[in-house]
This record gives C-alpha cells, structure tokens and sequence, in this order.
C-alpha cells in the first residue's frame, strides 16, 4: 500500500499517517470484535453500529476497499441478517492485519 | 505580554481514529481541541470547557447526536455553541433534522482533514460575526434619541398581512404594542409585546425593538433566531429591570405553515377552520432578560381560514379577580370561537365588546391581534 501517496491524500506526513494506521488497527480489531459478540448473540444493531464505525473510520484514511467491506456489512445488519459475515470479517482482518508488516 | 487564548473546538465521536485524526489536522492549525468519545462524556466536557464550537457525530451507541445536540441546545451554558455534525448518512431528512435541532452545519463522512478545518474556520468567523453585529446593533440603537408615537402598524396598510387589531393603553405611553413584518411575498411576522413597566422609558425602547425586529425577522434567519438575535441586542440595551414578553408568530402562506416563538407570553390560541379552537402552548423565557434565553417554538400546518389570535396578558389576567394567563386563555376560547361570522378585522373589537358586556374592565394595557391565514 502507498502509505506515501494516501499521506499526500490528507495533507499529512507519512509518519503522522502511520500513527493514524496503527490506531486504525487497533479501532478496527476491537469493533471486528463487537461483530463477532453481536453476531454471536443476535445482536444486529451492535454488529450495524461496529460496521458503521469502521466504514467511516477506513474512508477517513482512504482504505475504500474496507470501508465498502464495513458497509456491506451495516446495511446487512441493519435489514437483520448476518448473511456472509464469516467471509467479511475474514476479508477485513486479513487486510488490517496487511496494513503494517510486521 | 497576555497570552492569546487559542480557540477551542470539541469532538465528539465513538471512534477514536476519527477523534484523532479531528485533533491532528485542527491542533497544527493552532486549535486546542478537546475530544469525548460518547455523547453523555461530550456535554460534560461542552459544560466544562465551554468550546467555542462542537463536531458532532450523529451515528453513536449510547445517545446519538441528535439526543446530545437536543439537550446541548436545553441547556442555557452549552445553547449558544454552534455545534456542525459529522454524519455518515447521506439522508437528507438526517440532515434536516440536525438544522432543525439547532446545527449550524454538517460534514459527511468520511471527511477530509481539510474540509473540516475550513468548515470550522467559516463556522467560528460567522460566530465572531454575529457576535460583533449584535454590539453593532446594540450601539446604533442606544442613538436613537427620540420617542415615535404613531408607531403601530394600521391593517389598512398591510392588505397581505390579512389581520385585524385592537390596541388600547391605560397610560398615555403604553406598555404594550405589537407590529407587522412583510418578511417576503408570502411570509409575515406578526409581533406582540409587553413591557415589563409603563412608563415613557418603555415607550421610547418600543421605537428600538422595531427597528431591531426589522433587521432581524428576515428571509435570512428561522423566527427561533431572529428572537434569539432581537434578544440578544436588548439585553445590551434595556434598563436594569425592564424585559419584555413576547409573541412572534410567522406565517408562511406558500407552506402553509405557523411558526410561533413564544418568550414568556400568554398563549396564542388558534381557531382551525374546521375543529375545535386551542391554545398554542408553547413555553420560553422573556426577552431581554437572559444572553441564553431559551424559546418556546411550535410548528403548525394551517388551512386556509385558519385563525389566530394573539393577545396582551390584559385580555387574559385579572389581579382583581385572581385570574391567571392559563386560566384566563382557557375561558376565552369559546369567546373566540363565537367570533367566526366577524370579519378577522372586525373580531378583536368585538372580542372586547363582548367581554366588556360582561363587565370584564380592563385592568393593564390591552393588544388583540386577530389574524387570518
């Protein structure tokens, strides 16, 4: 990813951005998680309310192809189903856990 | 050499990226930004610090934005802080709703760094600036020097207006007076006041509130601002100890809708064409009085023929006979009711005819505004 040119984005330095990543993935794991329990429990509007917090959180930082996953994923909640939720929650992770090598 | 204070901006969100990436992008600009992560933490710190602006999230667990915003706007310490939403939602009416419960903007998400500074930079200039004008006003209106008598508004003049008055002072210069405002081709304000003395102070100030109700009851500002703006001039401008109460009812004849701000004043009554006649209960503080006042406003559709009457307490409270407004408003509705084969210019004269058969005289300055939409 052109951690770089996503900086250039929001008029920020690349460093600053990197700060804002390692939050994101920190945010993001922790309302995977609020899915995860919601989905567990029948909980459609807790799972609605994490999606919704990552979608705006990945647009902020330019990640679209996340938020377009956590929007998927709110609008599913929202009309009461958990339909695909294991292939979303797997996409997500899998990019997040991407964002920074470790 | 004094420190400059740097505005203040508070961020209320759930997610703590978007919390920092707000207090990032505004702190290099030299803001100090304060940041909650739920709606209850936010109008604590709204109360605590006293932000000069608020960024609102409207999507949150707990209370969302538009509960927080609501109560923010109650609350006579928070009221007066423009508050911009930060909103997902693309759903106009989600929008409308925020404007509604006193928003002054919105940003839809996901935002840009950029666009949140410079909608912050407009909304605090536009708040300096209103601030500034309200000194403006209240220093221009401090000149003027000298009483109008003929300062009420005849109905002959306003054909458009389609209202009928009644107007009698038991003092030579009146406590009471009420004027019409041709706000555009289709909406009028019709405005009626009582001074909390009766003496020629007040009469004198009559001449100022015009003036200020003409500058401010414009396409420009919903009637719920322009009392707050009228409000805030004559807090700078009254005499310890004098307020005022007041009725302002703007009538849009192309929505077909009533708005009526109420600040500590008997209530309208409405008589629909077709049902019963009510009262427009709709409770709110004085004017003059508080920087923070906070207003009654109801909403109404009407219906062609519909009726309005607005009023001085004098039509509606007897010291002698311990009447109260509530009690007094509510014993005139039949009365108003009874009214309907007059004209609306001919009701208000009548309506004193016929409470003076009853022998109910006057005892406080008296202004009865019929008004027909």
């Amino acid at each position: 990813m052109d951690y770089k040119h996503l900086a250039d984005q929001l008029d920020m330095d690349e460093t600053e951005f990197l700060e804002l990543v390692a939050l994101f993935m920190d945010t993001t794991r922790n309302d995977l998680e609020k899915i995860r329990q919601g989905v567990s429990c029948g909980d459609f509007s807790r799972a609605a309310a994490a999606a919704h917090s990552i979608k705006g959180a990945a647009g902020n930082l330019g990640f679209t192809q996340m938020a377009d996953l956590a929007e998927k994923m709110e609008y599913a909640a929202k009309g009461r189903s958990f339909e695909d939720f294991d292939v979303y929650i797997t996409a997500l992770e899998t990019r997040v856990d991407a964002l920074i090598p470790t | 050499m004094e420190k400059i204070q740097p505005y203040t901006v508070l961020a209320v969100d759930d997610n703590l990226l978007n919390l920092k990436m707000i207090e990032k992008s505004l702190s290099r600009e030299g803001y100090q930004v304060f940041i909650a992560g739920n709606g209850s933490e936010g109008r604590t710190i709204a109360r605590e610090k006293h932000p000069d602006l608020i960024l609102l999230d409207i999507e949150m667990p707990g209370e969302n934005g538009f509960e927080v915003i609501k109560k923010l706007k109650e609350d006579a310490v928070t009221n007066p802080i423009p508050v911009i939403f930060l909103t997902g939602i693309s759903d106009v009416n989600a929008k409308l709703k925020g404007f509604d419960l006193g928003a002054v903007d919105y940003i839809t998400k996901p935002f840009h760094p950029l666009e949140v500074l410079a909608r912050v930079r407009i909304h605090l200039k536009l708040s300096i600036a209103t601030n500034s004008l309200i000194q403006n006003q209240a220093a221009k209106l401090l000149q003027v020097a000298q009483a109008q008598s003929a300062m009420l508004p005849v109905p002959e003049n306003y054909p458009a207006a389609r209202f009928g008055a009644y107007y009698k002072a038991l003092q030579e210069a009146g406590g009471d007076f009420y004027d019409i405002l041709d706000i555009s081709a289709h909406i009028t304000g019709y405005f009626v006041a009582d001074f909390s003395g009766h003496d020629i102070k007040t009469s004198y100030l009559t001449a100022s509130v015009k003036a200020l109700l003409a500058q401010n009851c414009t396409p420009l500002y919903s009637p719920r601002e322009s009392m707050k703006m009228v409000n805030a001039v004559l807090r700078e401008i009254l005499p310890e100890g004098i307020y005022l109460t007041a009725c302002y009812l703007h009538m849009n004849r192309s929505t077909m809708t009533m708005t009526l701000v109420n600040a500590g004043h008997p209530p309208a009554a409405c008589l629909p064409v077709q049902g019963e006649a009510y009262l427009v209960n709709s409770q709110g503080d004085v004017l003059g009085m508080f920087s923070d006042a906070h207003f009654g406003v109801s909403r109404i559709k009407v219906s062609k023929g519909d009726r309005f009457f607005v009023y001085s307490d004098g039509l509606v409270e007897s010291v002698g006979k311990k009447i109260n407004w509530a009690a007094g408003a509510r014993r005139l509705l039949p009365v108003f009711k009874d009214l309907r084969s007059f004209s609306f210019a001919d009701a208000p004269g009548q309506l004193i005819r016929s409470l003076s058969a009853e022998n109910k005289t006057p005892e406080d300055d008296i202004v009865v505004l019929c008004i027909e939409v």
